[in-house]
């Protein structure tokens, strides 16, 4: 987006009609009467508005090569797109017409927004074009004395003026533009040098370029902030998109239907998706640990692989930086954390200090190599991979960890804050304070934002730097059970919840009221993580033994398209009908014989007879 | 039944449940120990985390009518005793909030001590 920088823009700027150059403002309304060949008739009966809309119209047919069409504009108007003598200099520019653009520049001195030393630099850029395009022409002499006399003289930017006199020296035209970058003589730097001579004068004298549409680009900008469900990658430029509505994304183009379930044998208490998105790792109550890999062009889940060397419910998982390397944590009584290697299932490490320890909760550095392991009984070593402690923090009951960067850790606890502790100057600092229990807590990859399942009392997000809270999302319910909540979607504009009551509830990052709420579990959503690079996959799991794949309908429709096969065969009398879908096959089958009909149904090995 | 969401009152004396040993309460936290249980000696206190809540009952003691809940454990749900809801005697009335935690039902452990942090 262009910032207009003009100082007296807001309403203070005249039309220039009334305010000529030779003439001194007209007070009478409007009634100018030199340069009568730009002022048409019908000036007086359009609003400011209107003939800033017409002047942007007028430009954009320009912009577009309709010239006869732009004067008919402007004859019928009677709005000059530009004051004459800007227009006047801009055709001299474009025409290369050096000597005439320095008349000119004298005439619009009066309008440069910065007086004297703008023009200065004005002329300098001129110059600087007109030197460039002498040396490209091969008249090194010209160009010399353009340098001596004219650029010199300035008394400008003397740094610039040896750099250009370097180029002196290039052999050729393709020399001189490799050094200089400048795109060589013609109408794209001609076309350059004018944007940027733009600056220097008052929009209403020169308009900015391509004005129309860099409004239309902040339109777009403005809508795809106020959509709800913008979750998809859009082009910044507006050729991705019409103009002609409204731009709006619409629920089903929003993760919103379960594309995939996901078995366990037991309650599933968390799950997480690897940074790289390509693995998802889902733990459960009855000790197992599945890695699952991601397909992201079928949009599918599969191969999954059990991991189950620790003997302990799973109850927090948390990927290495380096997509490889997986920590486990357990409920409460655990006293140690297993590492394993999640491409070959192998255990890397057992980080075990005390059997009367409780290591709950950990986080990676960035680093992929260090990490902190806490728990509920004060236990707070910072360690490396291979399980040797660095060092520990004394009396602090963890209730959840995170890592900031290498050297700080943030650690929520017993008394209902979060504080980041640095073990490079082993000083501690506070970040937030809640009024209740920290069940859980993340922060997003900006490390800006923190989202705190706070109990009985739902989710809060909070600004890491200013301190404060910035919103507290309605609608789901927790108490109970430990609920893990997540940043995730385009930008991680959103944020999403497993809830008590079944549910799976996404908010925008902008909006307390939620955005989705997610139906199909049948028990309590413990966990809910997002695909960090593919925006529109969410996986959550739940105590209903199944862990849930949530995306936008359409990726459900191609799975299914992909996946079901139809065959029938007849023969005899008999009609069968074999579906194919995934793994199970159902079998129909209809029998004619003899005015009864059979129909049977066959799924997988178990057989229905209708 | 998920991952149960245990919180921990922190304190260099704590008073843990007798079945599962998870934290209850500590010892500041402690207002009487003159009461008596079903299984004799109990305990009253000011604040007591990680219960489960059964319905209000009606119930007549030595020192008047009383509307209680009785408390169990979160985690393993053996029963602790009771909290008071209600007071109809005005002398009473201080144990209102208040939790009765049995003597036989409950241990007391060594905690930690805990740096005091004032942020503010």
């Amino acid at each position: 987006m262009q910032a207009n920088g003009c100082s007296q823009h807001n309403g203070t700027t005249e039309p220039f009609e009334s305010h000529s150059l030779r003439n001194p403002p007209s007070t009478s309304n409007g009634e100018v009467t030199t340069n009568g060949n730009m002022v048409g008739q019908n000036n007086r009966n359009l609003s400011r508005t209107d003939q800033d809309i017409v002047r942007l119209i007028g430009q954009h047919l320009r912009g577009l090569g309709f010239n006869q069409t732009a004067e008919q504009l402007i004859a019928e108007s009677g709005c000059a797109l530009e004051h004459p003598t800007a227009a006047r200099f801009r055709a001299h520019v474009m025409e290369g017409e050096w000597e005439k653009t320095e008349e000119d520049l004298r005439e619009l001195e009066a309008l440069v927004k910065g007086g004297k030393g703008d023009v200065i630099k004005m002329k300098f850029l001129l110059l600087e074009q007109k030197y460039l395009e002498l040396l490209e022409d091969g008249i090194p002499l010209k160009a010399l004395e353009c340098l001596r006399h004219e650029l010199t003289p300035l008394k400008y930017n003397t740094e610039r003026v040896h750099v250009l006199s370097t180029y002196m020296m290039c052999s050729s035209a393709a020399e001189l533009r490799e050094s200089s970058h400048w795109e060589g003589k013609g109408a794209a730097s001609r076309q350059k040098l004018i944007e940027n001579l733009q600056e220097f004068l008052p929009p209403s004298i020169m308009l900015p370029p391509r004005r129309l549409f860099t409004l239309l680009s902040q339109a777009v900008e403005q809508q795809k902030e106020k959509c709800p469900y913008h979750n998809t990658q859009l082009d910044s430029d507006l050729s991705s998109i019409s103009l002609l509505m409204d731009h709006i994304c619409t629920k089903e183009q929003f993760p919103n239907v379960t594309t995939q379930v996901l078995d366990h044998q037991d309650e599933v208490w968390h799950c997480q998706f690897s940074p790289d998105g390509s693995r998802l790792a889902t733990g459960s109550k009855d000790n197992k640990l599945i890695i699952w890999e991601v397909d992201t062009l079928h949009f599918e889940v599969k191969n999954p692989r059990t991991l189950d060397e620790h003997k302990f419910g799973v109850g927090f998982v948390t990927w290495c930086p380096d997509n490889i390397h997986i920590l486990v944590c357990g409920p409460d009584e655990t006293n140690e954390v297993f590492i394993y290697n999640a491409v070959t299932g192998d255990v890397r490490q057992r980080i075990h200090q005390n059997t009367d320890d409780s290591l709950t909760y950990a986080a990676w550095m960035p680093d992929g190599r260090k990490l902190v392991v806490g728990g509920v009984r004060g236990q707070f070593y910072y360690c490396d991979i291979d399980g040797n402690v660095i060092d520990t923090w004394e009396g602090i009951r963890i209730q959840g960890l995170a890592a900031l960067d290498d050297k700080v850790a943030l650690a929520a606890d017993t008394h209902n804050r979060i504080r980041g502790y640095n073990f490079d100057t082993l000083q501690d600092f506070p970040i937030i304070q809640e009024d209740h229990p920290i069940m859980t807590f993340v922060i997003d990859d900006k490390k800006e934002l923190i989202l705190v399942n706070v109990a009985s009392q739902g989710c809060h997000l909070w600004d890491l730097k200013d301190k404060v809270l910035l919103r507290k999302f309605h609608g789901q319910t927790q108490a109970f059970f430990t609920i893990y909540s997540c940043f995730g979607g385009l930008n991680q504009d959103y944020v999403a919840s497993g809830s008590e009551d079944h549910k799976v509830f996404i908010w925008h990052k902008r909006r307390e009221t939620p955005v989705a709420v997610l139906e199909g579990h049948r028990m309590t959503v413990n966990c809910v993580h997002w695909n960090p690079t593919e925006p529109s996959m969410l996986a959550s799991a739940s105590d209903d033994a199944t862990v849930r794949i949530w995306g936008p309908k359409d990726k459900l429709e191609k799975r299914r398209k992909g996946r079901v096969t139809l065959c029938a065969k007849f023969n005899k009398g008999t009609v069968t009908l074999c579906a194919r879908f995934n793994k199970g096959t159902v079998t129909l089958c209809a029998k004619f014989n003899k005015g009864t009909v059979i129909l049977c149904a066959r799924f997988n090995k178990g057989t229905v007879i209708l | 039944m998920g991952r149960i969401f245990l919180q921990h009152i922190g304190g260099s004396r704590l008073f843990t449940c007798g079945n599962c040993n998870i934290a209850l309460t500590n010892r500041a936290e402690l207002i009487s120990t003159r009461f008596t249980g079903a299984t004799g000696r109990a305990f009253l206190f000011n604040k007591v985390v990680n219960l489960h809540y059964s319905e209000v009952q009606d119930r007549v003691m030595l020192t008047g009518r009383h509307m209680v809940r009785d408390v169990s454990c979160k985690s393993c749900n053996s029963k602790l005793g009771w909290i008071y809801e209600f007071a109809t005697e005005d002398n009473q009335r201080y144990k209102e909030g208040r939790v009765i935690l049995e003597r036989a039902l409950v241990h007391e452990v060594d905690g930690m001590d805990e740096p005091i942090v004032n942020d503010s």
